[in-house]
């Protein structure tokens, strides 16, 4: 259907290349939240997608209360996502610590009873409407590309995808609550016997990767609409960027969301009706012929 | 003595359940089965038809009722899945012994609910879902639609395109049953008006797609004149906000159905871009009519804010079958069904009419282009002009053929 002449256009493919590099980075910050809870909690945490619907609710009340002020949307930003880490922690403590030693399907049960009650009480606080947050004035316009516009905007999602990446590298390796983590998903049972706070600690992880998912909502916020229901596509995009990457591997996750941001581009110039198909045929293929994920690490049993 | 009050409450209880019914049992109410898909992306729509419906019942019932007896709804979440929304149809019918069914926003719920009327002869009127297979080739004798549908919408913005210089047009359209049948019916008939036209490139986000970028970027290439999108609601809020500074609204025209709702242009604001092309289900402020100033002014008092087109959509269909029930003088399924045929109403959109033959309403669509107005915070629709469903339904002969008849 497509006059693919496009393919010849060096800016053209410039701009569809940065497309597909700022899904990228969106897919990386959300779905890097959920793999850092599988890697070191074990739990599949469904209500990773309600996390970033929060996210992105929170940084719409708190754009709202400093509108008009140039600061609005990066005092929302900070807050909107310390708002879901704490959350996050609170949701652990009460719902998750109880059941780290029940079966895997009872975790997942609890997760998902999250994602019922948070989409009810976003339903309840914010009401059923559609909500829009606009960009900063400062990221609103748009930078040439070999005589195309592309959003400023994404240039910032662009630099603290990496940025983040770099961060969360930092921690896990140079800091004593990294050192402690990789312990953990490694044995967790031993890093408790040396004395270490196992509980604190899993409620530590679990607020960062909430803050993380938080993060993806509060930064999407302002090129989205904000719906009850947002956390539905999220999570799905997300598991797949995580199973394709690897469960519980960060560089992996960083690699899966790369791949599938250029599949999305490129994908819909070939096949406008079956794009979808590709991502999910990569699944498939990594599933059958490394089920533990490009970058993951097969279960030792 | 304790033994001897249970006894004559047994008594009482059995003597009660033999005396013959009273003349109260006349005013037993009218159960109204509604349901809709009331989370998601659905719940900017459906939760003001809720509030619509239960406006039209208070008028009515305040009025003393219909025939003597009250309304009655009966509310139910079909979570937009046609499973579950079959499930709770036959719940209604059933367990509820609802007399009447309505509402329903998913054209695949739509669909399947349709079916479960017609094996219990229930009437079914849906209030929103648009699918035309529902008035057309699915059609059967106890399914009515109160609003417009597919056909209807795609034909009159064709109607209305064809008379633009426009030659090369590129489409935008959610990847389910809406999205397809809306500008396949568009395509066909923009064709059929003006032969010249070429459909230059086609983008199938899924809905509820959050990066439309690639979409944008690849719709820019094709370097269409126009882009005719069905894209709707939050997904249409997120494509209209990345397409802005890909200086999109410079570069193409764009028309995107039934995007003038209060539903998107009140969230998008400003942002909205002036002189984009939309339709729209339902103005508050056309037409400037009685029945719409009245409803606008109860809906405000009611909830503080203007009304949405899901209100309209509840409060229009829940009205038309009361009317339907005072035509036929009686809520029997036979005789509402014969009542509803050809049966016409003044409605907030101004007067309507339910064909007899496939059961459609002529409601049409309100087209238009945005434009800034120093009495809102968002835009209206400038030059507005209301394309009637009589100049784009399907003819007699049409339908029969659809249908398979001679």
């Amino acid at each position: 259907m497509f006059d693919l002449g496009g393919l010849g256009d060096p800016a053209f493919l410039a701009v569809q290349c940065l497309n597909g590099l700022t899904q990228a980075m969106f897919l990386f910050l959300i779905a890097s939240g959920l793999t850092l809870i599988f890697g070191v909690l074990g739990v599949l945490n469904f209500a990773h997608g309600s996390l970033y619907m929060l996210g992105a609710y929170l940084s719409y009340t708190i754009t709202s209360l400093f509108v008009g002020s140039p600061a609005a949307f990066w005092i929302s930003l900070v807050l909107a996502s310390a708002g879901v880490a704490v959350v996050g922690a609170l949701v652990e403590a009460t719902f998750l610590r109880p059941v780290y030693r029940r079966e895997e399907l009872e975790q997942l049960l609890v997760t998902y009873a999250l994602v019922l009650i948070i989409s009810d009480a976003v339903k309840f606080i914010w009401g059923p409407d559609n909500r829009s947050v606009s960009r900063p004035a400062i990221l609103a316009g748009s930078v040439d590309i070999g005589g195309r516009d592309f959003p400023t905007y994404n240039l910032l999602v662009l630099a603290l995808g990496p940025l983040v990446a770099l961060l969360l590298w930092l921690v896990l390796s140079r800091t004593q609550f990294g050192r402690l983590i990789r312990a953990a998903a490694n044995d967790r049972e031993m890093v408790g016997v040396v004395g270490v706070d196992v509980s604190r600690l899993f409620t530590g992880v679990f607020a960062l990767g909430a803050w993380l998912g938080g993060l993806g909502g509060g930064l999407a916020a302002p090129v989205g609409a904000i719906y009850p229901g947002m956390d539905v596509e999220v999570i799905a995009e997300s598991f797949i960027v995580v199973v394709v990457g690897g469960m519980g591997s960060l560089t992996g996750t960083l690699l899966g969301a790369l791949i599938i941001g250029q599949l999305n581009s490129f994908g819909i110039l070939f096949f406008p009706r079956f794009a979808l198909v590709f991502v999910y045929v990569l699944m498939v293929v990594v599933l059958v012929t490394r089920p533990w994920g490009l970058l993951g690490k097969p279960l030792a049993r | 003595m304790k033994r001897t009050a249970v006894l004559a409450g047994i008594a009482l209880v059995a003597f009660g359940a033999l005396a013959p019914a009273p003349p109260a049992a006349a005013q037993q109410p009218i159960k109204v089965g509604v349901i809709y898909g009331l989370g998601g992306a659905a719940a900017p729509y459906t939760k003001p038809a809720v509030t619509g419906h239960e406006m039209a019942v208070e008028e009515i019932n305040a009025a003393g009722g219909v025939l003597g007896r009250k309304l009655q709804l009966v509310i139910r979440d079909d979570q937009s899945k046609p499973d579950v929304g079959v499930r709770e149809a036959r719940d209604l019918i059933l367990k509820e012994k609802v007399d009447f069914l309505t509402g329903i926003i998913h054209s695949g719920v739509a669909l399947a609910v349709s079916e479960v009327a017609k094996e219990h002869k229930t009437l079914l009127l849906v209030s929103i879902a648009k699918t035309a297979a529902l008035t057309e080739d699915k059609w059967h004798r106890y399914v009515f639609r109160a609003t417009s549908n597919t056909l209807i919408e795609g034909r009159a913005a064709a109607i209305l395109l064809a008379q633009q210089p426009f030659k090369r047009y590129a489409i935008a359209g959610p990847d389910y049953e809406y999205g397809h049948r809306m500008t396949e019916d568009f395509v066909a008939h923009l064709k059929k008006l003006k032969p010249d036209v070429q459909v230059v490139a086609e983008v199938w986000p899924k809905l509820g797609e959050r990066d439309f970028t690639p979409h944008i970027n690849a719709l820019l290439q094709a370097k269409p004149e126009m882009v005719f999108s069905a894209i709707w609601g939050g997904d249409h809020i997120a494509f209209v906000k990345q397409a802005k500074p890909y200086g999109f609204f410079a570069k193409t025209q764009y028309l995107a159905i039934g995007q003038g709702d209060l539903d998107v242009v009140v969230p998008l604001g400003a942002e909205a871009p002036e002189g984009m092309w939309v339709s729209s289900n339902y103005t508050f402020y056309y037409p400037d009519a009685p029945a719409n100033r009245d409803f606008v002014a109860k809906y405000k008092a009611r909830t503080g804010d203007l009304p949405p087109s899901g209100a309209a959509f509840g409060y229009t269909a829940t009205h038309f079958l009361a009317a339907a029930i005072r035509k036929a003088k009686s809520a029997e399924t036979e005789k509402v069904v014969e009542a509803l045929e050809g049966l016409t109403m003044e409605t907030v959109h101004g007067p309507l009419t339910i064909r007899g033959y496939d059961h459609q309403s002529n409601k049409g669509q309100f087209f238009g282009r945005l434009k800034k107005v120093p009495e809102h915070p968002f835009l209206i629709i400038g030059d507005l002009q209301y394309v009637g469903g009589e100049k784009t339904m399907r003819t007699l002969d049409e339908v029969k053929a659809l249908r398979g008849q001679k």
